[in-house]
């Protein structure tokens, strides 16, 4: 009864100050909220087509003249000036012009927009999308096709698949065959300076290879020239006619016609194009592919080399040292390492791996080929040793942890059983301590996927010519230098030339690697909740 | 098996130690000073005190001039019998003066019929395929020029490279008194390349000195001459714009106070001076504040030498100079004003060279011994005072703390000062804990208090997931997002920093203040999400407002004090961001503090949340029960019981956060405009020592100065987060131990 009363007199005494404290945990919860949100909606606004308008600006104001043809990607009302403004990508960079593919027009500028069906976008192999309508398709055997045509469409597609097979033809000659010959080539030279002896034969050798190379070459002519046969006359926003081979587009569509399946097909297409090509233009266009590659074996290299490390000092720590106060000190000083700032790693790895040790490398096995360096300059190996090296703590706290969950009847019933301590640990602490360790492993591989300063200094690149993984013997090229994704938005927000034509891209990789390291950080945390659980029973 | 593991733990606990060590080992050569030896001597002949002499950019092969019509070139190494090359002479003259510039290869001579003239001594390598070289000498004789009328002996020569015009300086003998006169050289291009040298014009500037010239010097621009006189005034006299103009007279030393030597530092802006008594001042070309021209100015105070200076060369890639005073050898850096090395040798110096590398000097004695000395010093300006004390550059109007590392030009002097770098680590942590750690902890405090269970469990996850959000997705946010809106939104910013917090206060006032029965239409432990919706709207209001306020407070004023009108919309101007330089007088960047706080706050945030809420969660449940049984409201126990207990776990959770703050890297580097300042601004932006290595580093030669500089700033980011990290450690355990007890 006593309660009642109080609770009608009077509150309980600092009710409002707990709103304050409540304040703090809304309001972080809404900035998280919206800043996922922000990335989300970008991110996947990026592959939605948008339609493209037509728009009639008003003779002679300020947003320029004549009709604009485009899609309206943000409409924002200015701060300063009240006024409507909308941001317009209108695409059509060429050769000639190839300064920026946006602009901004004042909403009360318009006199009318329409959206015309037959227009067209096309996402080329350079200078981005061009927006226009098709008017008519001369193919190399000389066929003329209007616009109007039934089977234009279908024409049109045939079209661009033969250039995709001469592309793709192209790119495997230039990459493949004469990216070999080229090799072989250096091999040769490198050989005539290690041993001059072998000059006349080298030589010879390299000749002959000269020949091959000349008949590649004169292939690759052939198709490049191939490339430029079927022509699609098309139409732009001003009304002037211009002539567009099909060999430079990688694929059209008409976004006015399309419905809301096609729009959700075509996304997606784009979306896969995005995970799975190469990118293009300084990074701004195509995919991420070389990016997203570099990124996991990195990760999986370097969880290689952490998890046995880390596994080793954390069974050190807990099962062998004599617990004092130098492993009270150790473990300090671990947790601590755990602190220090990730770019001290990076500092450390320059000057160990790649300046120290790569660098000796390089003067015992690899000789021939200095002054260039091999290991002795950054690379995805020493990428990994120096992650693994900056994730070594997550790893030991964790396994720690795990193998002092493990209870201690177990290991007692174990070593009773005529166990030795090693048999013991082997056999039943670390298989129980598994899930601990995996946890561990994942948050490093997170922590390491999400790091980007340490890389800038041993060996991610801006655009890597081959991938560190590939077919060529043998087969894991660990000095080879790589892409990254937390490099890439870096790279890409903040080095292009085009910045409000790289937005996107950049969107779209913070979104990806968002994900990543989200639901890689969410199975660590959902594993380690059902560990506890498990133990938490199991003691009894 | 046991061994195994042993052996592994200890190693890899080792390894970890082992990056500190490596650290520090690539620092340590910065703070080690010179190292000589002596290496050997070759003689010049017995007694031979020769009137120049220089040596080759590798010490093989130095040469001597006495005046005569040839030039020695004796080898070092003694194997080669001395190499003479003839010299053409004007008939009848014997060298009364000589001197060497070592930059030009070039010796610049007056005779004693009153002329004056240079030859080039030059040295070219030949490598053989086995990597030896072998150095082949040759002179290049020049043309000589007659100074004044009256043919008198020249005392002394100097020479200046302008380009196109030369400038010989000779003070010559006439009428039993010295005559100043600077020889004008104009050299015709054309386009075959560089003509001939002609003389332009001789001009007396004896009537311009103040006294009976000592000692005369001409700085490598060639447009200036400087001449001491005998009562221990400097002249300096510009010849820079044709007409010879007097700039300054100064006693370095008091009035009637001789000096005994005046010379350049590299790059030739600086005047090393030392007294009778060996008293040694560096005087710096600056325009002082409030003045328009360049003048001499005392910068810096070295330690006396012994005595008088009796013999002076410089290093011809960076501030050292040696010098001495009889037996007495000392390096000198200017810059830092440190003593290098110094040490008496067994015999009175009469003559000093540097070799073009600083790899060596050499040391004539007074019975034409040339001693070889290898020198071995590759960080001069490295040391205590450049990194952390300030530091008068050449050219800066006062000492300051600076970092530029590189420049334009050869004889650009990099300027090492860490002071800025640690002013923006400490500026950008600052801001950002102002803005995380209230929301941190009062979010911690309300999840591990009043939050209903079953939502702790999703919400704490959440800001979990929140701390591994990459920085480089941060930082790009921060930099193509909030910033451009911030910049047009600052009052706004203000509005809601201001009124948010206010209206949670008001709310819970109020709501508190309901009855007992309305009051449980929220159930405690859900007040949060009921003030989502209230905080949003009250955020949408505030944010709305800034503008209003915007145009009421900050109205932009021009230069005479009257308000600017808006020529769109015919009202006063109003605009945050041209107003704030105006009543602050600091600048106002897109980039800047704000940004970075907040983005960084965002980044810290998760960090303390986590840990302050494992503190406050870890209070034994028996005491706050106990407290809750005794009457107290949950506000109470949680004021007099939880935070008190909790205390050094939170203070551990601010520590740990601090950490994060001070080392992140990627926010800052892209979210400000990286610059060094010294400035506690929130609208400007800030270099950090970890944004610094991550754009320097990369660029910076193995090895050099900036290298270990940088390795340096990672050192000190190491120490200030390893005891930050400690120390929370520490407190942590304490906590552990003292719950135990409970």
């Amino acid at each position: 009864m006593a309660a009642a009363v109080s609770l009608k007199s009077k509150p309980p005494q600092g009710e409002a100050k707990v709103w304050l404290t409540a304040m703090g945990l809304a309001l972080g919860i809404v900035m998280v909220a919206v800043l996922l949100g922000l990335i989300l909606v970008r991110g996947t606004q990026v592959f939605w087509p948008k339609r493209v308008l037509e728009i009639t600006l008003r003779e002679g104001s300020a947003s320029g003249s004549g009709p604009v043809l485009g899609e309206v990607m943000v409409r924002q009302r200015n701060v300063r000036t009240g006024v409507e403004e909308w941001l317009v990508h209108f695409g059509n960079k060429s050769k000639e012009d190839p300064g920026t593919s946006y602009r901004f027009v004042a909403s009360g500028d318009v006199v009318s927009t329409r959206e015309p069906l037959e227009v067209m976008v096309a996402e080329r192999m350079e200078y981005g999308d061009a927006i226009f309508y098709p008017v008519r398709l001369t193919t190399r055997d000389g066929k003329v096709m209007e616009a109007a045509d039934v089977d234009f469409p279908a024409a049109l597609e045939t079209a661009l698949e033969k250039a995709g097979g001469e592309r793709r033809q192209l790119l495997a000659l230039e990459r493949k065959e004469i990216g070999r010959i080229s090799k072989q080539l250096v091999k040769l030279e490198n050989g005539i300076k290690t041993d001059p002896s072998r000059e006349t034969t080298n030589r010879a050798a390299m000749a002959v290879l000269q020949a091959d190379y000349e008949k590649l070459a004169e292939q690759a002519r052939g198709l490049r020239a191939a490339l430029t046969k079927d022509v699609l006359r098309v139409r732009v926003a001003s009304g002037g006619e211009l002539d567009q081979p099909v060999g430079e587009l990688l694929h059209v569509y008409q976004p006015n016609k399309l419905s809301q399946g096609g729009r959700l097909a075509l996304a997606f297409q784009q979306f896969f194009a995005f995970l799975s090509e190469a990118p293009r233009e300084a990074n701004m266009e195509g995919g991420i592919f070389p990016a997203i590659f570099g990124t996991f074996v990195m990760t999986i290299l370097m969880s290689l080399l952490v998890t046995p490390l880390g596994v080793i000092a954390a069974i050190y720590l807990r099962e062998y040292a004599k617990q004092g106060l130098l492993v009270r000190i150790v473990r300090i000083s671990v947790n601590n390492l755990a602190g220090v700032p990730s770019i001290v790693f990076g500092v450390f790895g320059l000057g160990f791996f790649v300046y120290t040790i790569g660098h000796h490398i390089d003067e015992w096995f690899f000789a021939s080929a200095l002054p260039t360096p091999t290991f002795g300059t950054g690379g995805i190996l020493w990428a990994s040793f120096t992650l693994a090296l900056l994730t070594l703590p997550v790893m030991i706290v964790a396994t720690e942890e795990a193998l002092g969950a493990v209870p201690r009847g177990v290991r007692e019933a174990a070593l009773a059983c005529g166990a030795s301590k090693w048999q013991t640990i082997q056999r039943v602490v670390l298989p129980a301590s598994a899930p601990g360790v995996l946890t561990g492993v994942i948050l490093a591989m997170a922590r390491g996927a999400g790091e980007v300063a340490p890389l800038m200094l041993v060996g991610v690149v801006k655009l890597a010519p081959s991938l560190p993984l590939d077919l060529e013997a043998p087969f894991i090229h660990a000095e080879r230098k790589f892409m990254h994704l937390g490099f890439h938005i870096y790279d890409v927000g903040f080095q292009s030339p085009d910045a409000e034509a790289a937005k996107p891209m950049v969107y779209a990789t913070t979104l990806l690697l968002i994900v990543l390291v989200v639901v890689m950080n969410l199975s660590a945390i959902l594993i380690r909740n059902k560990l506890r659980k498990k133990y938490a029973a199991g003691t009894f | 098996m046991t061994v195994a593991i042993k052996a592994g733990g200890l190693g890899i606990i080792l390894a970890v130690f082992g990056i500190f060590i490596f650290i520090v080992s690539q620092v340590l050569p910065l703070f080690r000073s010179a190292r000589v030896a002596e290496i050997g001597t070759l003689d010049f002949g017995p007694g031979k005190v020769p009137l120049v002499f220089g040596i080759d950019e590798w010490a093989e092969l130095p040469f001597y001039y006495d005046g005569g019509p040839e030039v020695v070139f004796v080898d070092a190494a003694g194997k080669k019998p001395s190499l003479k090359l003839p010299l053409a002479l004007p008939e009848g003259a014997a060298v009364t003066a000589a001197s060497f510039i070592p930059v030009d290869h070039l010796v610049v001579v007056g005779t004693s019929d009153g002329r004056v003239g240079s030859f080039r001594v030059d040295y070219a390598p030949e490598f053989a395929p086995d990597g030896s070289r072998r150095i082949t000498p040759s002179l290049t004789p020049g043309e000589f020029y007659e100074v004044g009328t009256s043919g008198g002996a020249i005392r002394q020569v100097g020479f200046g490279d302008g380009g196109n015009t030369k400038v010989i300086a000779a003070l010559q003998e006439a009428a039993g008194k010295l005559e100043l006169h600077a020889i004008m050289l104009r050299q015709k291009s054309s386009l075959m390349g560089k003509g001939k040298l002609t003389k332009d014009a001789d001009l007396d500037l004896t009537p311009m000195l103040t006294g009976a010239p000592q000692l005369l010097r001409v700085p490598r621009t060639g447009d200036a001459v400087i001449v001491t006189t005998a009562d221990g005034l400097v002249d300096y006299i510009y010849l820079g714009s044709g007409i010879p103009e007097k700039r300054q007279e100064w006693h370095p030393f008091g009035a009637g106070i001789a000096i005994a030597s005046i010379d350049f530092i590299f790059g030739d802006v600086s005047l090393v001076l030392t007294d009778a008594r060996g008293a040694m001042d560096i005087y710096s070309l600056l325009v002082p504040e409030g003045g328009d021209q360049r003048i001499f100015v005392k910068t810096k105070s070295l330690p006396a030498l012994a005595g008088p200076a009796s013999f002076y060369t410089r290093s011809q890639r960076n501030k050292l100079f040696l010098t001495g005073s009889g037996r007495q050898v000392s390096l000198r850096h200017s810059t830092t004003e440190e003593v290098r090395w110094q040490e008496n040798v067994g015999f009175d110096v009469r003559g000093a060279a540097i070799d073009a590398k600083g790899a060596s000097f050499v040391l004539l004695d007074d019975s034409g011994k040339l001693h070889r000395f290898s020198l071995d010093d590759p960080h001069p300006e490295s040391g205590w005072r450049a990194y952390f004390g300030k530091v008068w550059y050449e050219g800066a109007t006062h000492p300051d703390y600076t970092w530029q590392s590189t420049g334009g030009t050869d004889d650009f002097e990099p300027k090492l000062s860490l002071r800025p770098l640690i002013h923006g680590t400490l500026k950008g942590t600052f801001w950002a804990m102002l803005f995380a750690v209230p929301v941190a902890l009062l979010a911690a405090i309300y999840t591990a208090q009043f939050l209903r269970p079953e939502v702790k469990r999703i919400v704490k996850p959440m800001m979990e997931i929140m701390a591994s959000l990459p920085s480089v997705v941060l930082g790009f946010l921060a930099a193509l997002w909030l910033a451009p809106i911030l910049e047009n939104r600052v009052p706004s910013v203000f509005m809601l920093v201001l009124g948010v917090p206010l209206t949670a206060v008001l709310v819970g006032n109020l709501w508190s203040r309901l009855p007992a029965e309305r009051r449980a239409l929220i159930q405690p432990g859900l007040e949060w999400l009921a003030f989502i919706p209230v905080m949003l709207l009250a955020a949408w209001g505030l944010w709305q407002l800034g503008p209003v306020v915007e145009s009421i407070v900050c109205q932009v004023k021009d230069a005479s004090g009257h308000p600017v009108l808006d020529p769109a919309t015919g009202k006063t101007a109003a605009d945050f961001r041209l107003w704030w330089p105006q009543v602050s007088g600091t600048p106002f960047d897109q980039r800047n503090s704000l940004v970075v706080g907040f983005m960084m706050g965002f980044a810290v945030i998760p960090v303390i949340f986590t840990i302050a809420e494992d503190a406050l969660s870890n209070v034994p449940a028996s005491l706050t029960a106990a407290s809750a049984a005794l009457g107290a409201s949950r506000w109470q126990t949680l004021r007099t019981i939880v935070l008190p207990i909790a205390s050094s776990g939170i203070f551990s959770a601010l520590m740990i956060g601090l950490g994060r703050a001070v080392g992140e890297t990627m926010i800052v580097v892209m979210a400000t405009g990286n610059t060094p300042i010294m400035e506690w601004n929130l609208f400007n932006g800030m270099r950090t020592l970890s944004a610094n290595i991550a754009t320097e580093l990369p660029e910076a030669p193995v090895h050099s100065t900036l290298y270990r500089t940088l390795f340096l700033g990672a050192l000190v980011l190491f120490f200030l987060t390893f005891i930050v990290n400690t120390a929370a450690e520490l407190l942590r355990q304490r906590l552990r131990d003292k719950f135990k007890l409970v």
